[in-house]
């Protein structure tokens, strides 16, 4: 950090411009959550939690709230299954079709969700399968498992191959030497690509709107419905909540691992 | 036959070869550095000893044993590793205990192992830290504990001081001596820098181009080199270029006096010296004249180029305490006639 320089007033005013465009709108909804009136207005006078109250006597929010986070946390446990799996592959063997399987591995990062979507509906309706939460969850792996495999490869290729080689030869089986030298060693790959995926799953909406039943409704398809018939504070609340559950996990893994380390791959 | 053998070792990587017919019979508690420059096959060679890479042909025997294609795992070797390659996420001691508990060996003595193993390379304060908490000389001693606490039949050393810094390296080359003196591990150590290797080996093992091209102890490697290449790799080699005549090689218009056994009469040949073989005296004193083109102080030593008619010849010669010949001097060059060497200009040097 020591390369850090002070901003010029130009630099300065430029990176202030952007920080405000990111977070204005995040600031404006979290305020207008704690309005008293009926529409979308910033509390002047007073604050109410009324409009918090009001998401907690909508059992098909809390339903969906719930369907949501089951989805997102069984999504993105499932991908960095799969994506450490398919990350070593990838990461230490050469062998045939390997640069297609790593393209098919991130081509749901490049087609539209809404593509994805209609393909999946389709795809669920010729497997019979519609309306579960297991083939919802499936169509969630898909979407957020790039994001997994991404961050396990960087963090792979950041690896000390030479440490797996010395738990070797001080007489680990492969086994042990991926459990408690490998897995550890990429591990802040591993949690930041897990946070990823979840944050990902948990706000899908494109593709779930062609995928979800009425008994799988997920939160940000419940607010779209909700929203395209009234919009009202409410809808302010559970953005609120939304962003007070994202935020919550991201300082607790910044706690825990530190996000630079995570997001921008520096051990 | 020695305790660890290796007969007729080979590794091809499609056509090239790395390494070809390494053969080498190492005897119990010795200290064998394989040296040469990068891209010579050491690497590979310590690699095949410890199965990390698997031989083409050949076979390699520990105490009698055919390990040739046993795990790595199976060998029980202790290696260090150029980058210590050192668990990141484990404390000095659950790194050094990692070897133990793979063993099975029971808590109570694995904490006993350990610190005897910390005690070994003076850790014993740091057990607790991680690795990213110590300097590099202080990751280096834990893989040495680490690679030692196993008691290993034999330890593989790759490039072990390459990451320290000049003063630390010195130092360190002592002091994994003394240590391998004190254990009385069989140790093979790989290392491109030839003072290393001479300083800290009981033979060392000079390779070029994926072959052994010699087998000695320093001494005897420093002063009879069997190639040209190794008298310039191992050391500083002076090498005049002239014709062989009775006595000596005719070079610069001189009579240069050396050892010429087994040269005809007038043949093209090199006479080979080393810096400090020879002595500075006034002009016309010594064996030829020439003039001090640059001068270095080397702490111990000076070290001087002399442009002579027969080409540039370096000096060295003990720091006495006084201020030696000055740049532009003339000087004449002393040496006896048993010091310098002459070969065939591509061929073998040795007497």
């Amino acid at each position: 950090m020591s390369r850090m320089h002070r901003n010029g007033p130009i630099a300065l005013l430029f990176h202030t411009l952007v920080v405000g465009f990111v977070l204005a709108p995040l600031v404006v909804i979290c305020l207008v959550a704690f309005t008293p009136a009926n529409t979308l207005t910033l509390p002047t006078t007073q604050v109410s939690l009324r409009w918090f109250a009001a998401v907690f006597e909508h059992p098909d929010f809390v339903a969906s709230f719930l369907n949501s986070l089951w989805v997102a946390a069984i999504a993105a446990t499932i991908a960095v299954v799969l994506a450490v799996a398919a990350g070593l592959a990838l990461d230490r063997y050469d062998f045939r079709g390997r640069a297609a399987l790593n393209a098919l591995f991130l081509s749901p990062l490049m087609i539209p969700h809404l593509v994805l979507g209609v393909a999946l509906l389709r795809l669920f309706a010729l497997l019979g399968a519609t309306g579960s939460l297991v083939w919802l969850t499936a169509g969630h792996i898909v979407v957020v498992a790039p994001y997994v495999l991404r961050l396990v490869l960087a963090a792979l290729s950041g690896l000390d191959r030479s440490a797996e080689q010395a738990a070797v030869t001080l007489g680990a089986s492969s086994w042990i030497v991926f459990r408690r030298i490998t897995v550890p060693m990429i591990l802040p790959g591993i949690t930041g690509g897990w946070l990823l995926a979840f944050i990902n799953s948990f706000d899908e909406l494109t593709m779930s709107i062609f995928i979800t039943s009425p008994a799988t409704v997920t939160l940000p398809v419940r607010m779209y419905m909700y929203a395209t018939e009234s919009i009202d504070p409410m809808m302010a609340a559970v953005s609120a909540l939304m962003i007070a559950v994202t935020a919550a996990a991201m300082l607790l893994l910044d706690r825990i691992f530190g996000l630079d380390k995570i997001l921008v791959g520096q051990g | 036959m020695g305790f660890l053998t290796l007969d007729g070792l080979t590794k091809r990587y499609g056509e090239a070869a790395a390494v070809s017919d390494v053969s080498l019979g190492v005897a119990k508690g010795e200290f064998i550095s394989l040296l040469g420059p990068s891209g010579c096959g050491k690497t590979t060679t310590l690699q095949m000893i410890a199965g990390l890479v698997e031989p083409s042909a050949g076979r390699i025997t520990l105490d009698g044993r055919d390990i040739t294609h046993e795990k790595p795992d199976r060998r029980g070797l202790g290696i260090v590793f150029q980058s210590y390659a050192l668990f990141p996420h484990m404390t000095v001691a659950q790194n050094v205990s990692f070897g133990l508990e793979m063993r099975k060996v029971p808590r109570a003595e694995r904490d006993t192992r350990v610190k005897q193993a910390l005690a070994l390379v003076q850790l014993a304060a740091l057990a607790d830290r991680y690795p990213r908490q110590l300097s590099g000389g202080q990751r280096q001693r834990v893989a040495v504990a680490r690679a030692l606490v196993i008691d290993p039949p034999v330890l593989l050393l790759d490039e072990p001081l390459s990451n320290l810094d000049a003063k630390l390296r010195e130092e360190m080359q002592f002091e994994l001596r003394g240590i391998q003196r004190r254990v009385g591990t069989t140790t093979i150590m790989v290392t491109h820098d030839q003072s290393e290797a001479l300083s800290m080996s009981d033979r060392v093992v000079v390779m070029e181009q994926g072959r052994i091209m010699q087998v000695d102890a320093p001494y005897r490697l420093y002063e009879s080199p069997a190639t040209p290449f190794i008298s310039t790799f191992v050391g500083k080699m002076n090498r005049l270029p002239g014709v062989w005549r009775q006595g000596g090689i005719e070079a610069g218009g001189r009579l240069l006096p050396c050892d010429g056994a087994g040269l005809a009469e007038g043949a093209a040949a090199v006479l080979a010296i080393r810096p400090e073989k020879i002595g500075l005296t006034a002009p016309g004193g010594g064996v030829i004249d020439g003039c001090i083109k640059a001068r270095f102080f080397l702490g111990s030593a000076w070290f001087f180029t002399v442009e002579t008619s027969a080409g540039l010849v370096g000096v060295s010669l003990p720091n006495a305490g006084a201020e030696p010949a000055c740049e532009g001097e003339a000087v004449g060059l002393a040496w006896s006639s048993a010091s310098a060497k002459a070969g065939r200009p591509e061929g073998v040097l040795s007497a």
